[in-house]
């Protein structure tokens, strides 16, 4: 104990840490004495730690610096000390990934796993795990089986674990330990139950009919870990909410029998998989509300932080139950534990009246400073919440925000803040012009590069269209005289979206760029050049194509283009048209976006790679396929349209890959027929009047439980626009050899004919039509007027009763994209206007102009503006 | 150092430790070889292909060993030269009855007897003509022509028939190896 309170307190004098000052090359040096013929253990030891200490600090090793000092502790394995073994262990976890040749420690482990001394047995199969590759893992198959089933838990658990990890490398070894797993599950050892069962599952898990049969079998057993309890629940949840069974269903009734288990942490779990259950209704909500109302009571701080962090990620969805624990949860108010304290807040916030929101927002204002960044993004997401629930509230909710950004904080709050702030910019015309200012203020000190830059766009977007436009121009300007090169470059672009909008800042803003022009940094020259050239012409349509909007296409698609053009030069110029159209995230996925996060405790890792299209993906795939990679540039894929039941003997789903001229569709099907082999599956298409045939791609062979793919390129009628829409009759074809169901090998080599009736397929004018984002419509509506053909017909939509399903009826129907957030309706009105923008395949501009009104059904008058007539008249005349 | 150790250590009772390195091609019987001189309580029932190396100590005379008995598998052959610099003698083991692969054992031991760890010390070679009992294996003089161990100058080496399951001719070899390696340690004192 005194050691201990010694040590803390060097820690505190910053002397505490003997490895403070280790470097990577004297390690290395010092690993040497590993080859001396006698080994010192205890000195061995202790540079083993200095060498995991500075690879978990983040050190670096190059191949061949690891593989050295691998090889030199191989030799380590002559020694008996089973501390200085067990390090070994660890330093073969650490340097398998780097090092050469790791598998040379392959007999060594085995032996030690298989051997007498219990205390390497485990960890010897961890590491042995980690050297194995594929093509060792047959080498060592008999050894694992026989430790999965071994009398020891921990050697036992260990095989277990290690077996999951494996599934990565070699799922179909792995496989065939099932039986062994099987055997483990019946463990008395709690932790080794768990493992089995989390083993099993993950063989199966891909098997629907598999994981059924293991639930029903498991929750009728009773089994006596509760951490596979809690594991059976999850996989259970998991059942329901991808089987369309009611609630009565028995596997609802194994996890509402779990709220009365006698191990909190089941309990818990049930009422968590209940409450998060999609389909819960608030009769099966209140025994699970009840449990966790009663853990918001309970003197252990786990069980009050897990309870609460419940209530407030479901608040949103089931506000009435929570609202239930509201006394329970103002006691949590002032609870010591201020994570506790943060989320009975935040959750009371989400489920409270309009009149206690000032109340609430005071309380936490008083700790705010104390509770960390990931409780401060809790508070930063409730406050969203309620602004979106409480417009009129936005002054008080945006004035606590602006302090919070004033205050110390990571990047990740600070972004959070300022996503809200746009949030509630976007949906309340009202808080805009305070919103904006906030956030002008904000980047006079903000230092994240990256959230600087997010601002001064959103400025430059916004900016322009407030009150008085030239206020913000000064923040953003000061960013060019005080900020770095990138943030720099971010403010000249802004600036330039002001000039194109506003003409009476036009002088003002060339007189800006012009000193950008002296920039000592390139990217800020270049575009102070660009901008102020073209602000120069004085020309509207030139300041809405390269000012105001944005390029369309996909960055990731366009570099690639750009390599393949640069490698393989032609006389042509680069056509950026035949670059592929960037995705736009539909108002759901960013929605859901948005609602994963929430309440979320966890921060979100690295950033992902820059997002590739769906069409991107599906391009790479079907230039692989001989007579598809002549057709040109892939121009959109549909969504997946299900062609049978999803539980019928062959599943067919397809998907229509629409290029300029041709379309290509994919069919992907499924045998669920364990009995049967498939083969020369195609689909016979009976295509409707102008399309023509092209090519069928058959798939060679489909056994059972797989899914194949085949393909029907066809010719879109030629010259005959209106017949681009239409309905196929489809029938799946093929040759059917039966076959043993266990070992998937036909009896004979003779197969019959046979077919399968699909459901028919339709070509819509949404396939033909790729969203195009328009962050100035207007501009590009009036630029259109004397280029383009105008269309304009009225039709009475009677089965729908509200505007808004109007509105998202047009939306997928047409496939277009809306502009300046046209797709919300506000509340209480009886007209709207949709504002939508994409193009046809062939690069053809579309723009379209729903005005709709609210009387008895809606009425709709639409106008399409395209740059070619039959485009227009093919709008029209599909909507009617 | 302890008080004892230390006496110990002057009176030159203490045991010597040694490294030597056991190679061979696969399935010559190289860990069945190391597996005999093993106590009897500690030799394993089952042998199995060697996946890398294992490490293996016996004792003979006052000398310990510390054996690297290496995996001849082609695909770990190169790995050998890992444990070269720090041996004290080679133990390369042959299989006598596989007269097709003779060649393949001639070229590895030159690989070996080239290498920059190896080429320069007086380190002792053992090599141990396995499997006699088999009816159609090759005498050790044969085998000694066969890999042209004549033409081995500048390091002492020795060639004995063996029988790895019953343990024949195991003996003398490493009677032989100890004798050497003895030699070159207390020529360094
Ligand atoms: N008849 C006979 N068989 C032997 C003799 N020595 C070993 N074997 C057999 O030869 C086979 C291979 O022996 P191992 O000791 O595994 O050979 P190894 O050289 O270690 O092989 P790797 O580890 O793969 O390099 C085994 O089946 C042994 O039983 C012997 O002297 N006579
Ligand atoms: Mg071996």
């Amino acid at each position: 104990m005194s050691a201990f309170k010694r040590d803390k307190k060097e820690e505190e004098d910053g002397g505490g840490n003997p490895f403070q000052n280790i470097e990577k090359t004297t390690v290395l040096q010092e690993a040497r004495v590993f080859n001396d013929t006698t080994i010192n253990n205890r000195k061995c030891t202790h540079i083993l730690t200095k060498l995991l200490y500075l690879l978990n600090q983040g050190e670096q090793l190059g191949t061949k610096e690891a593989t050295d000092v691998f090889f030199s502790m191989t030799k380590l394995f002559q020694s008996k000390d089973v501390i200085l073994r067990r390090m070994v262990y660890l330093g073969i976890k650490e340097l398998s990934s780097i090092a050469d040749d790791v598998i040379i420690v392959t007999s060594s482990l085995t032996k030690d796993m298989t051997g007498k001394e219990d205390l390497y047995r485990a960890a010897a199969i961890r590491a042995l795990c980690s050297i194995t590759d594929a093509t060792m893992l047959q080498s060592i198959e008999r050894y694992m089986k026989q430790a999965i089933v071994d009398r020891n838990s921990a050697v036992s658990s260990a095989a277990l674990v290690s077996s999951l990890h494996m599934t990565k490398l070699a799922p179909e070894v792995v496989k065939r330990w099932v039986n062994e797993a099987q055997e483990a599950v019946n463990s008395d050892n709690i932790m080794v139950q768990y493992h089995a069962l989390g083993l099993l599952y993950h063989i199966r898990k891909t098997d629907r009919l598999a994981v059924t049969k293991l639930v029903a079998k498991l929750t009728r057993m009773s089994l006596k870990s509760p951490y596979a309890v809690c594991m059976l629940i999850r996989i259970t949840a998991k059942l329901l909410e991808e089987e369309d069974s009611g609630n009565d269903s028995p596997l609802f009734e194994f996890i509402e029998s779990c709220l009365r288990h006698k191990s909190e942490m089941v309990v818990y779990e049930a009422a968590h998989a209940i409450v998060n259950l999609k389909r819960t209704t608030s009769r099966e909500l209140a025994p699970a509300i009840s449990v966790l109302q009663l853990f918001c009571g309970s003197p252990k701080p786990t069980l009050r932080f897990a309870a609460v962090r419940t209530l407030n990620q479901v608040a949103i969805s089931h506000p009435a139950a929570v609202t239930a624990c509201n006394l329970d949860l103002e006691n949590l108010i002032t609870d010591a534990n201020r994570s506790i304290a943060t989320l009975a807040i935040t959750t009371l916030l989400k489920t409270g009246a309009e009149s206690s929101v000032d109340r609430l927002m005071k309380q936490i204002a008083s700790f705010v400073s104390e509770i960390s960044d990931e409780f401060k993004v809790v508070v930063v997401q409730a406050i969203r919440a309620l602004a979106l629930k409480f417009p009129r509230k936005h002054s008080v909710l945006m004035n606590f925000l602006s302090a919070m950004l004033r205050d110390e904080g990571g990047l990740e709050y600070k972004a959070s803040i300022a996503d809200t702030i746009i949030t509630i910019i976007e949906d309340n015309p009202e808080a805009k012009e305070a919103g904006l200012a906030h956030l002008c203020e904000f980047i006079e000190d903000c230092e994240h590069t990256s959230l600087a830059v997010r601002i001064l766009h959103l400025l430059g977007k916004e900016g322009p269209r407030t009150k008085q436009p030239s206020r913000c121009i000064r923040f953003i300007y000061n960013r060019v005289i005080l900020e770095n090169p990138t943030v720099r470059a971010a403010a000249v672009s802004a600036m330039a979206q002001f000039g194109a909008t506003c003409p009476d800042l036009l002088e003002n803003i060339q007189v800006l760029l012009a000193r950008c022009q002296m920039d000592s940094d390139d990217e800020v020259r270049d575009r102070a050049t660009y901008y102020s050239s073209i602000l120069g012409q004085q020309d509207k349509s030139l300041y809405n194509n390269y000012i105001l909007e944005t390029l369309q296409v996909s960055i990731p698609s366009l570099e690639r283009s750009l390599k393949e053009y640069t490698q393989s030069p032609s006389d042509q110029p680069f056509d950026i048209k035949t670059v592929p159209i960037a995705t736009i995230p539909t108002r759901e996925e960013t929605e859901l976006e948005k609602h994963k996060a929430e309440g979320m405790i966890i921060s979100n890792g690295p950033a992902k790679p820059a997002v590739v299209s769906r069409e991107e993906n599906f391009a790479e795939k079907l230039s692989a396929i001989p007579g598809i990679a002549e057709l040109g540039p892939l121009f959109k894929s549909s969504d997946v349209v299900e062609l049978t039941e999803s539980e019928t003997e062959y599943f067919v789903r397809c998907i229509k890959h629409c290029f300029t001229n041709h379309v290509v569709l994919q069919f992907d099907c499924l045998n669920t027929l364990s009995d049967q082999l498939l083969e020369e599956v195609r689909v016979q298409l009976d295509p409707s009047e102008g399309y023509s045939v092209l090519k069928e791609i058959p798939c060679p062979k489909l056994p059972y439980n797989e899914t194949g793919t085949t393909y029907v390129v066809l010719r879109f009628p030629e010259n005959d626009l209106p017949n681009s829409v239409g309905t196929f009759g489809a029938v799946l074809k093929f040759i059917v050899k039966d076959c043993d169901p266990n070992t998937g090998l036909p009896d004979t080599d003779e197969g019959y004919d046979d077919e399968y009736m699909l459901e028919d397929l339709e070509i819509t004018l949404g396939d033909q039509i790729q969203k195009i984002n328009k962050a100035n419509w207007a501009a590009a509506w009036d630029e259109a007027a004397p280029l383009c053909v105008e269309m304009e017909d009225t039709y009475s939509l009677s089965s729908m009763s509200t505007l808004e399903e109007a509105v998202k009826n047009i939306i997928q129907f047409l496939g277009l994209q809306p502009a300046e957030r046209s797709d919300k309706v506000p509340e209480g009105k009886t007209t709207h206007t949709l504002l939508l923008a994409g193009m046809f395949r062939g690069g053809i501009d579309i723009l379209v102009r729903a005005k709709l009104a609210l009387a008895d059904g809606v009425t709709m008058q639409l106008t399409v503006r395209s740059t070619d007539g039959d485009v227009a008249e093919l709008i029209t005349s599909t909507v009617g | 150092m302890g008080l004892f150790t230390k006496f110990v250590y002057l009176l030159g009772v203490r045991k010597k430790e040694v490294n030597v390195l056991v190679v061979g091609l696969n399935n010559s019987g190289k860990s069945t070889v190391v597996n005999h001189f093993k106590n009897e309580e500690e030799r394993v029932s089952e042998i199995v292909p060697t996946v890398g190396f294992s490490v293996e100590r016996f004792q003979n005379q006052n000398l310990a060993f510390t054996a690297f008995d290496m995996s001849g598998h082609g695909r770990y052959r190169d790995l050998w030269e890992h444990y070269y610099k720090d041996c004290h003698g080679i133990i390369f083991v042959v299989d006598s009855s596989d007269r097709l692969r003779l060649v393949v054992v001639k070229e590895e031991l030159d690989l070996l007897l080239q290498h920059p760890d190896i080429c320069n010390r007086k380190l002792p070679i053992l090599f141990f003509a396995n499997k006699m009992d088999c009816k159609d294996a090759l005498s050790s003089v044969k085998i000694a022509a066969g890999l042209g161990l004549d033409k081995i100058m500048d390091k002492p080496w020795h060639i004995a028939a063996s029988n790895a399951l019953t343990g024949e001719g195991l003996q003398e070899g490493v009677e032989w190896l100890t004798q050497q390696i003895r030699d070159v340690i207390l020529s360094k004192n």
